[in-house]
């Protein structure tokens, strides 16, 4: 009787957690019916595409950027900013901007009316959306820190509650860690705060990217890319003489093996935030589709064998994708680490001083020599 | 499929500026903030906070070294102490010794001095008693001899009988 009683409760908030996660992709899969009937009313107008996007699941539409931002209550719709020709055009939606009769659409492209291709498309869309809900919940959570430790809770004592305490292990982490483990000690006072935020931030943007409805900010190449040339300036401008001196005149190596060598280092600068890029993009990205691919076979199923093998074979589609959810958490922190963990790595190695020993001597004596000489 | 695959790909791949702009600006923006308001607090909280706790560190360290100090002055101390209780005690029980050995040899001494004074008052008293009994026995002999003078003087045998007793007497 006691057992029983045991097994019912140990079984309950298990029971709740797969109702809730049943519940949560529930809506999901209505965003992306409704998505997918969208995309198949955008495109319309293409005969040859009708047939593909009949396809019961959108991947590609779920993850790319959109003029709306998807809640559980439906769509809101996001500015559209232009730059064309010199000119600023600012419309609540894209709706308005087409109804003004300022700009018209051809082909899922937008052009000014006298179809002068758009200079720049400044308009708020959904990633930018997240970069900034992950730069805002970033923001909150430090100033909040900021608060607690200016009242004295963590700089006189030691810190409160688990929150508090999440954010000192991480600062702790990447200050130990990340930044001093790859920048020397006095120089990495002065590139923890932004090392630290830039993890935050992508941590964010990351886990963001976890909510059903939400898009992940950094399956965006445009986001990793501005992230990475952040990190590629800040590099370049904290390269010291002897990092310069590595990449265009090898010490230590015949004229020759220059001529190869220095176009190779050349490359590297760019190759390396490239990597940071696309490394931090592809893992955001192919998580989201993995989850999309899957759920969508519910969907798939249901369309090739009828409802109730869809329905039965979502048992194991849902318990897939609560797999792959507890491996995307910690994909998420894994790749705001790794971004951090590679800036740290890459201004590290702009910030090294010489270590060649024979040069230190050949330094050493001239020094040496001079007052005797003189 | 691989049409729209391949579309929507290729708009995947592709570089937004007007995001980047935006980006750029909003990342300048937080960078800023985190900078001057939400950061320095944080760090130097951390830093103060781990600075005393280096402090106390070393100030716990310090007052264990130096109570390490003390209780090795303490053991010192005793040490000292006891070695010199030793000493004094060694000293005492040499004294002691001494002093037994001492007393010893004067009452052995004394003893010794005591049985020889006894010896001498003995041989003393003995000469003594030797030469008063002799005496006595000369005396006696005399009257004896007187006695058997007068009685039988002339008589070898009893002559004889005289000598021998003296002899005897003599010999005791």
């Amino acid at each position: 009787m006691f057992r029983h009683v045991f097994v019912s409760q140990s079984l309950s908030p298990l029971k709740v957690a797969f109702v809730t996660l049943l519940v949560l992709f529930g809506s999901f899969g209505v965003g992306l019916s409704a998505s997918a009937t969208g995309v198949a009313n955008a495109s319309d107008a293409d005969a040859a595409e009708t047939e593909e996007s009949s396809s019961p699941i959108d991947v590609m539409g779920k993850i790319a950027d959109h003029d709306y931002i998807e809640s559980p209550f439906g769509k809101v719709y996001l500015p559209r900013i232009f730059w064309v020709d010199g000119q600023f055009y600012t419309y609540s939606s894209t709706k308005k901007a087409l109804a003004s009769g300022d700009f018209i659409e051809k082909e899922g492209v937008i052009y000014r009316a006298d179809e002068t291709p758009i200079t720049i498309d400044l308009s708020i869309t959904s990633h930018l959306v997240y970069v900034w809900l992950g730069f805002i919940l970033a923001l909150l959570i430090s100033l909040w820190a900021a608060s607690r430790y200016r009242r004295g809770i963590g700089r006189t004592s030691a810190p409160k509650g688990a929150l508090h305490n999440i954010y000192e292990i991480l600062y702790l982490f990447i200050r130990d860690d990340v930044i001093q483990g790859y920048i020397p000690k006095e120089k990495a006072p002065r590139y923890t705060p932004l090392l630290f935020s830039m993890f935050m931030a992508i941590a964010f943007m990351n886990l963001f990217g976890l909510l059903p409805w939400a898009a992940t900010a950094t399956a965006d190449l445009t986001v990793t890319a501005t992230l990475a040339f952040v990190t590629f300036i800040v590099t370049q401008a904290s390269g010291t003489k002897t990092y310069w001196g590595h990449i265009f005149n090898f010490p230590g190596v015949p004229l020759l093996v220059k001529f190869i060598l220095t176009p190779v280092e050349i490359l590297g600068l760019f190759t390396k935030p490239l990597a940071l890029c696309f490394r931090l993009f592809a893992n955001m990205l192919s998580g989201k589709i993995m989850i999309i691919s899957i759920l969508g076979l519910i969907f798939i199923f249901t369309e090739l064998f009828g409802a109730t093998v869809g329905v039965g074979s979502s048992v194991i589609w849902v318990s897939l994708t609560a797999v792959l959810y507890g491996l995307k958490v910690f994909v998420a922190l894994l790749q705001a680490y790794i971004f951090t963990l590679l800036s740290a790595v890459f201004i590290g190695g702009a910030l090294e001083e010489h270590h060649h020993e024979e040069h230190d001597v050949e330094h050493n004596d001239v020094k040496v020599m001079d007052p005797i000489n003189a | 499929m691989m049409m729209s695959l391949f579309l929507a790909g290729s708009s995947l791949l592709s570089f937004n500026t007007g995001f980047a702009i935006w980006i750029l600006i909003s990342l300048i923006v937080f960078l800023g903030i985190m900078y001057k308001f939400a950061l320095p607090p944080i760090i130097k909280g951390i830093e103060e906070r781990e600075q005393s706790i280096q402090s106390s560190l070393d100030a716990a360290e310090k007052a264990l070294r130096e109570a390490e100090k003390i209780s090795k002055d303490n053991e010192e101390v005793v040490r000292e102490a006891e070695r010199t209780a030793q000493s004094i005690r060694k000293e005492a029980t040499k004294e002691v010794e001494e002093f037994r050995a001492e007393r010893m040899e004067k009452a052995k001494e004394e003893a010794e001095k005591l049985i020889e004074d006894a010896k001498k008052s003995i041989d003393q008293e003995k000469q003594k008693a030797l030469q008063e009994l002799r005496k006595e026995v000369t005396d006696l002999t005399i009257e004896a001899t007187t006695r058997l003078l007068q009685k039988n003087v002339d008589s070898e045998t009893n002559r004889k009988l005289i000598d021998e007793t003296i002899n005897d007497l003599s010999k005791n």
